[in-house]
């Protein structure tokens, strides 16, 4: 299985924000509730990540939980494809 | 009331998933309550060896893949030869659920439903088989839960079959005319074990929205199995919520 890199991940991040009106801040620490990502985004992004990677990245929840800036959302997918 | 339309007491139960939690506290009760009892997980646990121990002669136990029926149906055999014909079953074995349906795999999805639906039905056939061909009454009780009735993020796969359960539960009823009284036992979230799989987010507010003001026990459950296993009730075909109002 290939890997999305990080900024390629930032990048789909975005895009999921821009479809919604939004706008991913560009800092990684910045809070997700107070940007509005909240936890069917991230699933987005996971399916967004799954087509460019051509695989799927099946998760538990309990990880989800722990997500709680951009940061954690990057780190989590990089995570989930080194898995 | 005639004899021929009541469902004595069981006197010989099965409880799958016996060595833990819910099953290990209705594994305990029922022995307590003097009867013969049954019990098989896939890991038999030191508390279950512990009961064997205090129970020798009323207690069989073994280490039983619920998903393997050939092994499950060699167990039934070996209760019936120890302990006597099995007149009562607590489908109590499955296993709990942690991930959004579209980030759970289709093997994942496959692995709920065969343990959690197919397997216990299955375990439920042979046992009735083997019940009606000796012509004995029973009882069966399905531990099902609240997320059969109620929706909860993460366990779409695991609330489809606990659905499914309670609908097994009143067709057996019907299909079993009375020879055998069929019902659901659906506990809310308990504040282990699986319910683990909310956070503590969504247990909190659960217990908030809950009239009783706490999440149910393993102890608040046990009373309501025995119940339907030895009380003289005519309760058949049922689904008894236990959950302290948190869902109504």
């Amino acid at each position: 299985m290939g890997l999305v890199e990080r900024d390629k991940v930032r990048e789909l991040m975005g895009e999921v924000m821009k479809a919604q009106g939004r706008t991913l801040p560009s800092d990684d620490a910045a809070d997700l509730r107070e940007i509005g990502f909240r936890s069917l985004d991230f699933s987005e992004l996971a399916l967004r990540v799954e087509d460019e990677l051509g695989d799927e990245l099946n998760f538990d929840a309990p990880g989800l939980r722990r997500i709680t800036t951009v940061g954690d959302v990057l780190d989590f997918i990089e995570q989930l494809q080194t898995a | 009331m005639s004899d021929s339309t009541v469902v004595p007491p069981a006197s010989v139960v099965l409880v799958s998933g016996g060595s833990r939690g819910l099953g290990l506290a209705i594994v305990t009760d029922l022995l307590a309550s003097g009867l013969k009892v049954a019990a098989f997980a896939r890991t038999v646990t030191p508390e279950l060896t512990a009961l064997g121990e205090k129970y020798p002669e009323h207690l069989h136990y073994g280490s039983v893949d619920i998903n393997d029926p050939k092994a499950g149906q060699d167990f039934v055999k070996e209760v019936e030869a120890k302990l006597g014909p099995i007149d009562g079953l607590v489908n109590n074995a499955a296993v709990g659920q942690d991930s959004l349906h579209v980030h759970t795999s289709a093997d994942q999805v496959a692995a709920i439903i065969q343990t959690n639906l197919t397997s216990p039905l299955v375990l439920t056939r042979f046992v009735l088989r083997r019940m009606l061909a000796k012509g004995l009454k029973g009882r069966i009780v399905n531990v099902t839960s609240i997320c059969a009735q109620r929706g909860y993020p993460g366990l779409v796969a695991y609330s489809a079959t606990k659905g499914g359960m309670d609908s097994a539960t009143r067709s057996l009823a019907r299909e079993l005319g009375g020879r055998v009284l069929a019902n659901s036992v659906a506990p809310g979230f308990f504040a282990s074990e699986m319910s683990a799989v909310l956070g503590q987010t969504q247990l909190d507010q659960i217990v908030r929205r809950t009239p009783t003001g706490h999440l149910t026990e393993p102890d608040e459950v046990v009373p309501v199995v025995r119940m339907l296993l030895l009380d003289n009730t005519n309760i058949n075909g049922q689904v008894l919520v236990v959950d302290g109002a948190a869902s109504i």
